[in-house]
Order: C-alpha cells, then structure tokens, then sequence
C-alpha cells in the first residue's frame, strides 16, 4: 500500500469525516449518512462484480439478509446491537458463499449469474413477505431507543462517523485486495477463467472467497440501514432498488476501482439532490437526472467517472510526452 | 469598442446598492403590520409506486390551505397564513426522511401526510427527534400508533379499526337481507394488508356462520388472474372478498365479468380499486355494485359536494384522500389556532385535546388517545349507477345497500 494510492482515499475520507463538525443542517447529514450506507452495499458488490468480473443483479440478498438478521436478533432476542450486527454480517456471509457455491458449481457466468442473483434474492423477498418470524408484511421495527448499546445515536454526525468508518475500513479492505494475490486471481478470472484455471488458479475457491467477502460488506450496509432508519419490510431489504443500487454505483464511479463506488454513489445521489433544490417545483426532476446520468455513463463513459479521469490524464500525459519529443526534434 | 461602461466605481456601487437594497426590503416594510407565515410541511409520494394517491393527497392538503388563508389565515396569530413547504416522499421511507430533515431545516411548525405506512413509520419516527408534530392521514399499520411518540397522530383509521368494523357490516348488512350469503371466498394480496386481514377474517367469519371455502393469494403486482378466476368459478361462492391493490382489483372484477362468474356481491374489504373513481369510471360494468368497505367522506355533508366540484373544476380527481387530507389540515390549523402559537410543544398540547368536528369525514368530534382518533371508522360503500355510494352505517350513507345483488 504506497502513499502515493492511499492518498485519495485519505483525502476523502479526511473530508467527509469534517462535515459534521462544520454543517449544522440535519438534512446535509442525513443525505450523506444515506450515500454512504448505499456507498457500503456498493462497495460489497464492486468486490465480486467489479474487480472479481462476476455482476451479480442480487446483492440485495445480502443487504435484506444483514437486515432481518439484525433486526430479529435485536427484536425477538434482545441481543447487542453491535454483536446483532457481528452476526448478521456473518450470516450474510454464509448466504453469499451458499449462493456462491450454487452458482458457480454449476457454472453460471455473466447474464447466467446475474438473473440467478436476482432469482436469489426474489425468493428471499417472498419468503420474509410470508414468513411469521421475519413480522411477515408488516417488517420489523426497531424501538426508538437513543443509546450506545443500540447502536442509536441522537446526532445524526455520530451515525455519519460510523458509517463513514464502515466505508474507510472497507476501502482499505478493497485497497488490499487490489495489491494482494487473491485480487490478482480474481482479475486473473474476470479477465480470462479458462487462462486463469490454465495457470493454476482455484477459480471456484477464488470466486467463493469473493462472493463471501462481498456479501458480508453489503450485509453490514444492511444492519446500517436499520439502524438509521429503524423500521424494515420485504420490499425494504430484499427489495429490487437496493440490487440496483449497488451495481449502479460502481458501474457510474468506475467499475473495480477502489474508489469507484464512493465517487459513483455520489455524482449519482449528490447530482439527483442538486437538481430537487434547484427544480423543487418539478417533482421527479431528480429521478429524471438519475436516467440521463446513466444513459451518458453507459453510453459515453463505460468506464465510470474515474475511467475518464484517468483518460484525460493518460491523453495530457501523451501530448505533453510528443510535444517535449517535438521540441527535442527541433533543437 | 464596448457598448457598456464597464467600470464600476464607489458612488455607482453606492447608488445601485441602495436601490437593490430598498428592493428587496420593500415587501417587508408594506407588509409590516402581517404577521409571519406558519409554516406547515404537506408530504405526500408524488412519484413512484403509490404516486397517483400522493396526488390525491396534495391537492386535499393545498386546497384546505387555500381555503384558510383566504378565510383571514389563523386568527389567535394576527390573521397569519399558512405556507405550505412541500416534500415529495417519492414512495419510499428514506426519501420521506430526507424531506423531513428539509422541512425542519425550513422550520415547519407541523407536517401532515405520508400515505404509506412505511413512509409514516420512518418519518413520524424522524419527525419525533425534533418534538415536530405530525398528522398521519392514512398509514393503516397500528404500529404507527403503537411506539409512543407523542408528536405522532393518525386521524384516520388504522387497520384493526378497518378489519373489525368491516367484519361487523358485512355481518349486520347480510343479517338486514335475510343471511342470503354462507359461503365465502376470500382473495388476498400477500403483502401487508392482504395476508393479515385474510388471517382475521378466517378466524373471525366462521364464528357468524360464514363458510371459507377457499383463501387464495396473489401478489402485488399481478399480470393475470385466470386461474384465480376459474377456481372461484368452480367453488362458486356467494360471496368474494377481495382485498387487493387497485390494479389487482381491477383485472379480477374484469376477468370475473369476462368469465361470467357472478357470486351474489363483491365486498371488498379496504380495497384500493373498489372505491376510486377511476375505476368506476373506466369500466363501469365491472365496478357496479361493488362494496367496499374503507375511507370515504361523509356524503350528508355538503361541504364535499362542493368541494368536488372544486376538485373536478380543476381537472383533477376526486377520491378520499382529498377529503381525508383536507380535513387533517384543517385539524392542525384549528389546533395551531387553539395554541394560538407555532410552538411545536403548544401544537402538540392542543392536538392531543382536539374536539374538532368541522372536517368532512364521517368521524363525529375528534378524540385523541394514544395518537389515534377515537371516532375513526371506515364506511361500506357500494357502487351504484355509477357512483360511489356510502350504505352503511345509516347514520352517514345516503343509499341503501343492493345485497344480494343476484339472488
């Protein structure tokens, strides 16, 4: 990990990690805290889909999964919220890898494995719709109980900070990722799986790992939500908003890339929120915004927002490269 | 060469500083003698899922708004008017939140609205962190009412109020014809409101002498409903509970009219298509005499005739969420105007002492307990000829029921 990678991450970090101290709008707060909670669940996803070339159209499976868990173990049991989150974030984990070993046992890739994700998740959704213990239709509510131990905070900068610490910790985790073995495995697979398996690379092993890594993280983007907003349902947690969420967000941001999911769950949300101040009159102006985004990114940027930065520089670093070999030339 | 003078020197500055500065501060000194605006914060989902009902909603509240201020405003405030700041929840709950925040940034004194119930249970909850008094005009889920947040107060009937008074007059309504209904077929949404009235109905029906013959679910959304259809069919009962979305409603009094299965009455139960115009109005044949039982206004007070006609003059449609909406405005600002103060606290005081009876829901006086109206209740409605009539109880309806509508 050189200085010279980390430096974004830290700049960034550093920045949000001041707004609470200098915004006093709850409304500023409570966007970002939201971002970031969607930034989390995108994280989780940009680990399979993004560095490990696996789009999965079902991480809310993991989101709803880090949820319900948490939520049934706070309501119905009494237990921690912290530990309530340690757990779901591991049976998150273990659904990923039960997921995970289904599909790519069988083999699935690409669209194959996308609409088995969203297959996955679908069920869940149904099932916590009819299940008794997961409070069927009706969702699970948390008591409004302000406390350390419920993971409950009365400012809403204290919630910003431990998302915001969720983000930093998996940022690290994703930066490691990039540079260690099992990352270059996982491009190693996304880029050719027959080459990567003729090298000598557990291709299912390293898929596993990767879906398990990644769902844990969503899954705690799950417990997150629930914290902050208390109250979950089907179409909450396992709905089909949050699978989209998660894959738009890198895919805007810049797919694979450490910090594409930050920067892609921003310019996505930020863009919406300006265009609901500046057009408030016109409702669904932001929604509309949000297409466009998409349309210009998937058209124009397949490579996300930080693809095109790199572009740019890559393109000045050239021409300043030709015009010093032009002046050579000359003299 | 330049057409302007673009040099901008101290006395320039000056003269036009002052100039700007009398402009803007103009308003402010003619009005002088008003007092500041209350503002009131209006959400309501005007796009995405349940957008058509935020609709409704808005144009309840901006209507009821309208009307104060042109009646002098909140008079224990100097004639104050009421401004609305508007927030659209975009159908889900972290949207209503975000909006609550803007509204308490922009200083509401209050905010009414919601529509579904997971939007009021995160936004009454986000609400209850500023001790910022909230109306929630539909939001069926008793759990709203249920966590003790004292901004909280639903003005409407939450869902054990609705299933029990629904179970109530479908018995007395059958009773009244002589029991001509004994067997029952009940067709549920599997989400919220479907399975946990099903649930109710098949332990409370049979102990009135009604036979379930069959509880069938369907989800929301469903494309087709044939097979539903052609059970019900083969069953044949003579009476089919629906309780399903609009669109749900919809296609299975279409597809029941197309496969000619014709039980001896519909009756609906909460349903979200059997009391809206909108269905009525596009098929016609299908919506006749069916019955619902759900929000609807109070026919015998004329106040609601002309306010749909307003509504209608407008190009919009009318449907309860209009009247419902219209009335929790007016329910604030008769408290607002009882604290004489926009003190969130005052608010509070004076909505939970409420005995307001000039809105246009067939309630009776107002009455708070625990942040739920007392005198709450759904009506059964049933369409005839084309028009949404209330049939029951007979304190409000201004139609008799057609029951059996076949023998």
């Amino acid at each position: 990990m050189t200085l010279r990678a980390t430096l974004p991450i830290l700049i960034i970090l550093a920045v949000l990690a001041a707004i609470p101290l200098l915004a006093t709008s709850n409304s500023v707060l409570n966007f970002i805290v939201f971002v970031l909670i969607i930034t989390l669940a995108a994280q989780g996803w940009n680990v399979l889909g993004g560095v490990g070339g696996q789009s999965s159209f079902g991480h809310a499976a993991f989101f709803g999964t880090g949820a319900y868990v948490s939520a049934i173990l706070q309501s119905r049991f009494g237990i921690n919220a912290w530990a309530a989150m340690a757990i779901a974030m591991g049976v998150g984990a273990i659904v990923g890898w039960v997921i995970g070993f289904l599909s790519f046992r069988a083999g699935l890739r690409g669209s194959y494995f996308a609409l088995v994700t969203l297959a996955f998740a679908e069920v869940l959704r149904i099932l916590a719709n009819a299940a008794g213990f997961t409070g069927g239709a009706a969702g699970l509510l948390l008591k409004l109980n302000v406390g350390f131990a419920n993971m409950q905070f009365s400012s809403r900068g204290a919630f910003l900070w431990l998302a915001l610490s969720l983000v930093a910790l998996t940022l690290f985790l994703s930066q490691w990722i990039a540079s260690s073995r099992f990352g270059a495995q996982l491009v190693a697979v996304r880029e050719n799986e027959e080459a990567a398996r003729a090298l000598g690379v557990d291709v299912l092993a390293v898929k596993l790992r990767a879906i398990t890594v990644s769902a844990a993280i969503t899954a705690a983007a799950g417990c997150l939500y629930l914290q902050y907003f208390l109250y979950i349902d089907a179409n909450i947690a396992y709905g089909l908003w949050i699978s989209v969420e998660a894959l738009l967000a890198p895919m805007v941001g810049g797919k694979g890339l450490v910090l594409g999911p930050i920067i892609g769950a921003f310019t996505l949300h930020g863009l919406g929120e300006a265009a609901k101040t500046f057009a408030a009159s016109v409702p669904g102006i932001d929604l509309a915004i949000y297409g466009i985004i998409l349309v210009v990114v998937v058209a124009f940027a397949p490579e996300g927002v930080l693809g095109v930065l790199k572009k740019t520089q890559l393109w000045r670093k050239r021409k300043a490269h030709a015009a010093t070999k032009l002046s050579e030339e000359a003299a | 060469m330049s057409l302007f003078d673009k040099t901008l020197n101290r006395r320039t500055l000056l003269k036009s500083g002052t100039v700007a500065v009398a402009t803007i501060a103009a308003p402010s000194i003619v009005r002088g003698a008003e007092p500041p605006p209350v503002k009131v914060g209006i959400l309501q989902p005007v796009t995405g899922a349940v957008a058509m009902d935020g609709e409704f909603g808005r144009t309840g509240a901006e209507l009821a708004i309208a009307d104060i201020n042109a009646a002098g405003g909140i008079k224990s405030l100097g004639g104050a008017k009421i401004q609305m700041i508007f927030g659209d929840a975009r159908s889900n709950p972290e949207a209503g939140v975000q909006e609550v925040e803007r509204m308490q940034s922009e200083g509401v004194a209050a905010i009414v609205g919601g529509f579904a119930s997971p939007i009021c249970l995160a936004t009454t909850q986000a609400a209850a962190r500023y001790d910022l008094p909230y109306i929630v005009d539909v939001g069926v889920s008793d759990q709203i009412i249920e966590r003790g947040l004292k901004n909280t107060f639903r003005f409407a009937p939450g869902f054990g109020i609705c299933t029990k008074t629904a179970i109530e007059n479908l018995v007395r309504i059958n009773e009244a014809a002589g029991k001509p209904a004994k067997t029952i077929a009940l067709v549920h949404e599997d989400g919220l409101f479907g399975s946990g009235l099903a649930k109710l109905m098949q332990q409370e029906l049979p102990k009135h002498g009604f036979e379930i013959l069959e509880t069938m679910s369907t989800p929301t959304p469903s494309r087709d409903l044939s097979n539903i259809t052609l059970r019900l069919r083969s069953l044949n009962p003579d009476l089919v509970i629906p309780s399903t979305y609009y669109a749900e409603t919809v296609l299975l009094a279409r597809t029941m009219q197309q496969q000619r299965v014709r039980p001896k009455a519909i009756y609906a139960v909460v349903n979200g298509a059997a009391s809206n115009m909108r269905f009525v109005k596009e098929f016609p044949e299908a919506a006749e005499k069916i019955m619902d039982c759900n929000h609807w206004h109070d026919p015998r007070n004329p106040k609601n005739e002309d306010l749909r006609k307003r509504v209608e003059a407008a190009g919009k449609q009318w449907n309860y969420n209009v009247p419902l909406n219209y009335s929790c405005v007016g329910l604030l600002a008769d408290a607002i105007e009882r604290a004489a103060s926009a003190d969130r606290g005052k608010i509070i005081e004076a909505l939970a002492s409420s005995t307001y009876d000039k809105h246009l829901m067939p309630y009776g006086p107002t009455k708070f307990v625990g942040g739920q109206n007392q005198g709450a209740a759904p009506v059964a409605t049933q369409v005839q000829d084309g028009v949404i009539r209330v049939v029951y109880p007979e304190t409000y309806s201004d139609a008799k029921p057609v029951f059996p509508v076949r023998a």
